[in-house]
């Protein structure tokens, strides 16, 4: 731990005195470069739209594949290859209009016969796939045919209001099986090659339907080994666009030479309870753990202030859903807490493991504050660090910790946030059990009316509140630098980098 | 000549059990370390459907002992096996990455040789003149300054101060071999200047006492020049020692660049490495692994040929 406190202070004063003795030009003045580089800390992997999981991977190829529909930077799901879609009053037959006039990188036709082939393939159907849902969220699909007119009708299982937003998995060409080592999209870009442990280089896509975009001719992902090392090549001029940086760093840099971006990621980081294990499984031990914190000063902490406190398991930023009562119910009152821990046979409180992915730097910094407010209740919490392989393997499907400080990423769907309280969910890390919640996100998808499914999901969000199921901490900012030779970069409230709107400053 | 033969083939049975004993370490290290390489692939949000499919694609549903005669018999074919990972064949991801980090070390030990060498003999020609003390006190220095520091340091000055460099470009050598070597001048110097300063100082001191020992002293009464004695005497009987000084100092500068190089980005084994080992790709890592242990054993067994070489008075056995 120390020689890392002492490896970053070396790291951030090496960087402050590059960054602020030398701001020079290094691309030559004159011709526009319309070219971009972006980089990314993260070794990409996966290219198939279906198979893709992975952050890293999605943000990339959202530039490659379409979906039916597509998110837009403020968290609207639009039409994308669909021009229109109609939902069975029991939402259980969705019947999309197909866009006309697209071509795929190939060259070939977007039909309506390749959305079948996409979507059947993404759920399980097609021969051979033993019905085994390659996005796990499409296995409620039973059929997907084309009718006479051009359109396709998706059939499933039963009624789901909620499933449009899925409705996002790529379309890739009828037959199609290649697409790991050689993606084939309708999307603003096309994917040209992909060199491990360097780079991912797609290249503009003349034939786009979206006429005027995108205005790069060329895009590179280009892989740091961390964000210091991309601090370092963004500093020389080797990288025009860098995300999720911290503010620290972000800091430092020459504001005349990068813009920096900051907008709300819709991630919720939490300070996760095994429900499970003793003393956690206390709702009285896990309600003082929530009054003995201080969720400003994790965030003054660990993003010097960038981020909103979240009480519930929900960001704010996804509107409506979010139930706005219950802004503040565990403001810091170390009293209650040691009241609460008294109650609950803990006087002289207890001791605790916290186990931390060392990769991320912003969750070890956070378990580092949460301890040291911990001791003020008696609580004593040991924090172990351990790679991301492990903290998958042992915390996350092992479900072997006692706490641990994650942050939880979703789509922009309300259910895709929820999902994981559900007792039976394979996201269920924290061991959270609650029938009435259970029973609450099963009625969710047999209910159209918008107003009556937000209620729901209020009830839900009070219901995890009341539990104190964890300690739900902040939505921190997602942070991006960009050279100010471009404009037009968009920060989505997800994991994506959306290059079709970059474009190069004209003077 | 039996004598020799004898020696080969021993050399050759220490390189065989050395790299199994390697491989053997790799496998109980992995057996024993938690994580699943399907899911790191595919991370949090995949569900277990999921994961199991892509354990099945890639043959991860087998018991790792399975695995490991698996590749241990590929190994004894010439066959590496396919990266988990990367989805390619790990001697051809090892060849990709190969330039960087055997260009770094060649061209640092290269450094190392052309700039201790004859700072050497100059110092050691006036023991405790001013210059002497001027190099010995910026060996001392350098000697204590890690590589990566060094290479903090570097790319603060040329890159931010003179613009002379980009950190991260990497050219490939069949793309343009001048930028080639350009890219890894700096990274191979900060690698090399820690190992100069050593090289410096044995070679002094060796030369130092060579110098006081009775053939020179014969020698000079003789009426050779100074010159003369010291190339054809001194620097031969100090270079016996500083042979097994470099083969060391071979095998910390191949260490060296794989830190160095992630710092300055370079996509060398180093960074493959640890790729290997935090997406837990048993084939590569094993890989990587057995092929430096391998570098790192024939050079020893070079070092020792070449010390019996240039002395007769060492036997090869």
């Amino acid at each position: 731990m120390k020689s890392n406190i002492i490896k970053s202070a070396i790291a951030a004063l090496a960087f402050g005195l590059m960054f602020t003795s030398f701001a020079g030009c290094t691309r030559k003045p004159g011709n526009v470069d319309s070219n971009a580089v972006v980089g990314i800390t993260q070794e990409p992997g996966i290219f198939d739209p279906h198979t893709v999981v992975a952050a890293g991977d999605r943000e990339i190829i959202f530039n490659v594949y379409e979906g039916l529909y597509k998110y837009d930077s403020k968290g609207n799901l639009n039409p994308c290859l669909a021009t229109d879609v109609a939902i069975s009053d029991d939402a259980s037959v969705y019947t999309f209009t197909i866009r006309e006039g697209v071509k795929f990188h190939d060259g070939s036709d977007f039909d309506a016969a390749d959305v079948v082939y996409s979507l059947k393939r993404a759920a399980g159907l097609l021969e051979g796939q033993d019905g085994v849902a390659l996005v796990g969220e499409l296995d409620s699909i039973k059929d997907v045919k084309a009718t006479d007119d051009g359109k396709v009708e998706v059939t499933l299982e039963a009624g789901n209001t909620e499933l449009l937003s899925y409705f996002t998995t790529g379309i890739i060409p009828e037959n199609y099986d290649n697409c790991q080592t050689a993606p084939v999209g309708t999307g603003p870009f096309k994917f040209e090659s992909y060199n491990p442990g360097q780079s991912v280089i797609l290249v503009k896509n003349d034939n786009y339907w979206q006429k005027g975009l995108p205005y790069l001719d060329k895009v590179t992902f280009k892989v740091c080994a961390d964000m210091d090392a991309g601090l370092t090549e963004l500093a020389t001029g080797s990288i025009d666009i860098f995300p999720y940086l911290t503010t620290d760093r972000a800091n430092q840099l020459d504001k005349n030479k990068y813009n920096i971006l900051s907008n709300g990621s819709n991630m919720v980081q939490i300070f996760a309870l095994n429900n499970a294990v003793e003393p956690l499984n206390d709702l009285k031990v896990r309600q003082a753990i929530n009054y003995a914190i201080s969720r400003k000063d994790v965030i003054s902490v660990t993003m010097d202030g960038a981020g909103v406190e979240l009480t519930t398991a929900m960001s704010p930023a996804m509107g409506s859903y979010y139930d706005t009562s219950l802004d503040g119910t565990f403001n810091q009152d170390i009293e209650k807490a040691k009241a609460l821990l008294a109650e609950a046979g803990y006087e002289n409180g207890f001791n605790i493991t916290c186990t931390v992915p060392s990769s991320y730097l912003i969750h070890v910094n956070t378990a580092v504050e949460l301890a040291s407010e911990l001791k003020a209740v008696g609580i004593n919490m040991e924090i172990k660090q351990v790679d991301w392989a492990t903290w998958l393997d042992t915390v996350y499907t092992g479900r072997q910790y006692e706490t641990t400080v994650i942050a939880l990423t979703s789509d922009y769907a309300p259910y895709d946030v929820l999902e994981r309280y559900q007792s039976a969910s394979s996201g269920n890390f924290i061991n959270y059990k609650n029938d009435k919640v259970d029973e609450l996100m099963a009625k969710i998808p047999t209910i159209s009316d918008t107003k009556q499914k937000t209620e729901l999901y209020h009830q839900v969000l009070k219901l995890l509140t009341d539990d104190a199921c964890s300690v739900y901490l902040q939505d921190p900012a997602t942070i991006t630098a960009v050279s100010t030779r471009l404009e037009g970069y968009n920060v989505y409230p997800m994991y994506v980098q959306d290059m079709s709107q970059v474009k190069p400053v004209t003077k | 000549m039996q004598g020799k033969t004898g020696y080969f083939v021993g050399k050759l049975i220490e390189l065989v059990v050395t790299l199994f004993l390697v491989s053997l370490l790799v496998f109980i290290a992995f057996s024993i370390i938690p994580g699943d390489t399907a899911r790191v692939m595919l991370g949090p949000d995949a569900t277990e459907a999921q994961v199991n499919l892509l354990r099945q694609q890639l043959g991860l549903d087998k018991p790792l002992v399975v695995r490991y005669f698996t590749w241990l018999f590929g190994i004894l074919t010439f066959n590496p096996g396919t990266s988990y990972a990367y989805n390619m064949s790990v001697g051809e991801l090892i060849a990709q990455r190969l330039p960087v980090t055997l260009g770094m070390s060649v061209f640092a030990m290269l450094m190392v040789i052309a700039i201790s060498y004859p700072l050497a003999v100059l110092s050691a020609r006036k023991p405790g003149r001013l210059g002497d003390q001027i190099c010995s006190v910026i060996g001392h220095v350098l000697f204590a300054i890690p590589p990566y520091v060094a290479s903090l340091l570097m790319i603060l000055l040329a890159s931010s101060m003179f613009r002379l460099i980009t950190v991260g470009t990497y050219v490939k050598p069949s793309d343009d071999f001048l930028a080639y070597v350009v890219c890894l001048l700096l990274p191979s110097f900060a690698v090399a200047l820690p190992k100069i300063a050593m090289s410096f100082k044995f070679l002094r001191s060796s030369i130092i006492e060579q110098r006081a020992s009775d053939y020179v002293r014969t020698s000079k009464s003789h009426g050779l020049s100074d010159l003369k004695i010291l190339i054809r005497h001194v620097l031969p009987n100090s270079n016996v020692s500083s042979i097994t000084i470099i083969s060391i100092i071979l095998s910390d500068i191949l260490g060296g660049s794989l830190i160095v190089e992630q710092v300055f980005n370079l996509p060398g084994l180093g960074r493959l490495l640890l790729a290997a080992i935090s997406r837990r790709d048993f084939p590569l890592l094993s890989g990587i692994v057995f092929y430096l242990a391998f570098i790192t054993v024939l050079l020893y067994f070079l070092s020792d040929i070449a010390a019996a070489i240039t002395d007769p008075r060492i036997r090869l056995k």
